[in-house]
């Protein structure tokens, strides 16, 4: 169908207002955040912007009538194009509708559209002392439709884990028009075993089973307390062990993160009145919960770590918490300016290898780096082994870029050979599509039984995932 | 203006990474929530026009034009980019291209002439207090501004029927021990709009020991030309404010109006002026370009002795763009409202997002400027203050329209308007 044609319809169906009607504004959907669609944008063929459950099935009821993609977006902060039309169709951007419909204080849970942003959410919480605990590095623009459709995680996943668990209940627009609610139509229980469980199955399904329109979703009681410890290592090897140890001494920080050499240095390049410590590597481990049980944790933390640490320093004033943390805070805006004629990009960003090989992960990256001439900076997740590399080169040269897509490749190969995964919390999008046998083997077949269920007509954000 | 070469274009597209933080602070984008107007957007239609894959069309100008250029993308990006510089250069460059795509705003004529735009002031002032507006509309006097006039009219009732420059000499001695030489930068805004705020400055810093002066010569800062695609006239005003300054031998230059203070900081010099000839110039006047505020904090460190019988006020503040996020100004505004005695600061939730006024935007963007002010007018009214103080000339004819609109009595004031008051009262 003409994009024209295409867009008359859509207003018919929608109204003016939440249709896009000029052919230049397809071009800003032609990118997330994501490298691949920074060198190649794609644009889609229409956007639509839904504000209800009705709106998103009236587009899908038509688009499968007439045989044409439907591509769900968020805020477009993904790093994979998973959002991104790239076998044509209309997006829909979700992001417009944002609304908190319930906060259900006595069972602990709320319900909210899909467009809301989480940081908001998370504000909104706050004044009831209960927080969806979860938090990735976007939360600020990032939506909760898309944190449920990529699984999303962050800082904390160590102790609160990923978005998945705290999922009650979706309801969902099918590819083919039909309206579904997962975990019970009427449900508002916490503990649900009856049937298969789909809400699990859409949760982290990155838009290619269907359109999430409401989420129920579980939230906690709101940590009273928070401290800081951060641990200076001489010898990168002694860093994943000391997470070992802390485990080991039977603490559950709620986020362990890791600076290394690399990233230590971009810091220091970026904002030297932080002075960080020269070292091989620096570990932050974030303890929270009540006064006297941080107090607890926080005094193990600096015992144990204390034992193989250069220097260990143990923080619950906020300001000195601040500084402490403000290495790890800076770190994506230090990897933008290691060069001056250079950009950090997003490919190959999110490996996840077993704790126990991170340090042999940060060696390898380095090594291969070093092969293909690239500068990187590295950090990430050490607590769950979730490693965040941030390639440095100029996007605007091609003998570079050719280089780093070698690299990347190489990069998710590595995490593959480390008994790890291609990716750790931002998904498979249409970047890391090409691993999914490597990785999965058989079980692809079965993903795809399972996507031609749902999907019989194949227009649900094609070209991802596998 | 070659736009390739510009220092933003040649260095800053590339790292942008579209991580889409500026979504999350941009007030034009919190109105429309689409990605249209998202900074990241923009960004990425500079990048499209660099890249030849758009043609500088009047449609992209108007993209680019929904931008208010308030700098808060800028200031929160990670990648260090200057989104509000990309957004200008390129405005310029579609204009050099396409002239139909700028408004025709006689800004290449009255706002360089500041005799000829001081006098249609004049004149729409007394048309305005006569009562005659449609007369004042039919002979487009309005058109001192771009944009749809009829609000610009309604925005720019109460224009002073006396410029500040009318009423100030050119050289004001210091009284008592001179201490400093001073240039004072009289932006068009302060002059036309808040020449009490011209009166109350030289007044404050004549004394505490400045000779004040005022050359007559000097023009617009030019930075209603930088918003509007018309660097190249920019260059030319920049060029001649420079030659005017660097005639004195002035201890530092200061103004009152944070649009002129940002737009002759050494940032903005090195945009404007990347390349050229005088930038060396430049950048010796910037050195001495000083916000007032921070003059009478950090240099002349004015204390005023306590008095308990000062009457009370309360006093909110609202932030500029051109100060806090172009000049990172924002505790010495505030810590001269508290120094003046019987003042009570009371912040105000948001002080640092951006009034929607930002220079001509009101006037070309009306319907979003108001919902933006609208929001603002929602949390300076929560504090129920008696005074809204603010250091710049279009964020106080932008307030001033914003208590209009919403029948609220504060007054809109420059900080050194209220200190002013209290010298002469005491
Ligand atoms: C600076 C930065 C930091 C980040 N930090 C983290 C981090 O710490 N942890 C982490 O996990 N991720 C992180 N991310 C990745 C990204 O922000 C998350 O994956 C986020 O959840 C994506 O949300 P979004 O709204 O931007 O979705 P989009 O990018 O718009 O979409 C993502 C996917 O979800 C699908 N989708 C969106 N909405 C729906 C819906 N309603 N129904 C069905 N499918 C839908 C899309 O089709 C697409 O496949 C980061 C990204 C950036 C740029
Ligand atoms: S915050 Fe900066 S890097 Fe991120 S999308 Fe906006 S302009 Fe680009
Ligand atoms: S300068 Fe202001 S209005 Fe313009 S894109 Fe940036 S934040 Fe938005």
């Amino acid at each position: 169908m003409e994009n024209s044609k295409l867009k008359q319809e859509l207003v018919k169906l929608l109204g003016k207002d939440k249709v896009l009607t000029e052919e230049l504004d397809l071009m800003y959907y032609s990118y997330d955040s994501s490298f691949l669609t920074k060198l190649e944008p794609v644009q889609p063929n229409a956007v639509v912007f839904p504000k209800s459950t009705e709106d998103v099935q009236k587009v899908v009821e038509f688009a499968y009538e007439h045989q044409v993609n439907i591509v769900p977006r968020g805020a477009g902060t993904g790093e994979t194009g998973g959002c991104i039309a790239v076998q044509g169709g209309i997006v829909l951007d979700l992001s417009t509708w944002n609304e908190i419909i319930e906060i259900d204080v006595k069972n602990m849970q709320v319900i909210v559209s899909p467009g809301v942003i989480h940081a908001e959410l998370n504000n909104e919480l706050a004044k009831h002392n209960l927080f969806f605990p979860p938090d990735p590095g976007s939360s600020l623009m990032c939506t909760v439709g898309g944190m449920v459709a990529n699984n999303a995680s962050g800082l904390r996943a160590v102790k609160y884990w990923a978005t998945e668990p705290y999922i009650l209940g979706l309801e969902v627009v099918m590819p083919n028009g039909d309206v579904i609610v997962t975990g019970g139509m009427k449900a508002r229980c916490i503990k649900n075993v009856s049937g298969i469980n789909l809400t699990k199955l859409m949760v982290g399904s990155e838009g290619i089973l269907g359109i999430v329109t409401r989420i129920r979703l579980r939230c906690f009681p709101k940590p009273k307390a928070r401290g800081i410890a951060m641990a200076v290592f001489d010898n990168l090897d002694d860093a994943p062990e000391a997470v070992m140890d802390v485990y080991q001494a039977g603490i559950l920080p709620s986020g362990i993160e890791i600076l290394d050499s690399s990233a230590i240095k971009a810091v220091n390049d970026f904002k030297p009145e932080i002075k960080l410590p020269d070292a091989e590597a620096i570990l932050l481990f974030e303890v929270d919960g009540n006064p006297p049980s941080v107090e607890y944790e926080g005094n193990v933390i600096r015992e144990v770590t204390g034992r193989r640490a250069r220097t260990v320093e143990w923080a619950t004033e906020p300001k000195r918490m601040a500084e402490l943390w403000e290495g790890r805070s800076v770190t994506a805006a230090a990897s933008a300016r290691v060069r001056p004629d250079g950009s950090r990009i997003f490919a190959g960003e999110d490996i996840s290898v077993p704790i126990s090989r991170v340090a042999d992960t940060l060696r390898a990256l380095r090594d291969l780096a070093d092969q293909h001439g690239i500068q990187i900076v590295n950090y990430g997740h050490i607590g769950d082994g979730n490693v965040h590399t941030a390639p440095v080169i100029n996007p605007e040269i091609p003998e570079e870029v050719e280089k780093v897509i070698k690299f990347v490749d190489e990069v998710h190969l590595l995490a593959i050979e480390m008994n790890g995964s291609t990716t750790g919390e931002h998904g498979v999008g249409a970047v890391r599509r090409p691993y999914a046998e490597l990785e999965h083997g058989k079980a692809v077949d079965y993903m795809r039984k399972i996507k031609e269920a749902f999907d019989p007509a194949g227009i649900m954000n094609p070209g991802k995932v596998f | 203006m070659e736009f390739k070469k510009l220092p933003p274009v040649k260095e800053q597209l590339m790292k942008c990474v579209r991580c889409g933080k500026c979504r999350s602070v941009c007030p034009v984008f919190a109105e429309v929530g689409i990605e249209t107007t998202a900074p990241r957007g923009h960004v990425f239609m500079v990048q499209m026009l660099r890249d030849g894959k758009v043609e500088p069309t009047n449609e992209v100008y108007e993209r680019l034009g929904q931008c208010l250029l308030c700098e808060t993308c800028s200031v929160n990006c990670p990648s260090g980019i200057d989104v509000h510089e990309l957004n200008a250069a390129a405005r310029s460059y579609i204009y050099e291209n396409n002239p139909s795509a700028g408004k025709e705003l006689l800004f290449d004529t009255l706002w360089t002439r500041p005799g000829m735009l001081r006098s249609s002031a004049r004149v729409m002032s007394t048309v305005q207090r006569l009562g005659l507006q449609t007369l004042a509309r039919k002979t487009g006097l309005t058109k001192i501004l771009p944009g749809d006039l009829k609000e610009a009219e309604q925005m720019m009732d109460n224009i002073p029927s006396k410029s500040a420059r009318s009423t100030l000499p050119e050289i004001n001695p210091a009284r008592g021990e001179k201490k400093y030489k001073l240039g004072y930068f009289l932006g068009c805004g302060t002059d036309l709009f808040s020449p009490s705020a011209a009166t109350a400055a030289v007044d404050v810093l004549t004394r505490n020991g400045c000779e004040v002066i005022i050359p007559k010569d000097m023009k617009c800062c030019g930075l209603p030309h930088i918003a509007n695609g018309k660097m190249e006239t920019a260059q030319k005003l920049a060029a001649h404010n420079i030659k005017v300054f660097n005639a004195y031998d002035f201890d530092y230059i200061i103004t009152d109006c944070a649009s002129c203070s940002s737009a002759l900081s050494r940032n903005n010099m090195e945009f404007l002026l990347a390349g050229l000839k005088i930038e060396d110039e430049a950048l010796a006047l910037s050195e001495k370009v000083m916000d007032l505020t921070v003059f009478l904090i950090d240099v002349l460190d004015l204390k005023i002795p306590v008095n308990k019988t000062a009457p009370k006020l309360r006093v909110t503040y609202h932030d500029p763009c051109h100060l806090a996020n172009a000049q990172l100004i924002k505790n010495q505004p505030r810590e001269l409202l508290s120094r003046i005695p019987g003042v009570e600061l009371i912040e105000m939730k948001a002080a640092n997002t951006c009034c929607g006024g930002s220079g001509t935007y009101s006037t070309t963007h009306y319907e979003m400027s108001m919902k933006i002010l609208d929001k603002k007018m929602d949390h300076a009214m929560a504090t129920g203050a008696d005074i809204l103080a603010t250091c710049c000339p279009s964020c106080m004819m932008q307030l001033n329209y914003g208590c209009k609109r919403n029948n609220w009595e504060a007054e809109v004031l420059h900080p050194v308007e209220l200190l002013s008051r209290y010298y002469r009262n005491n």
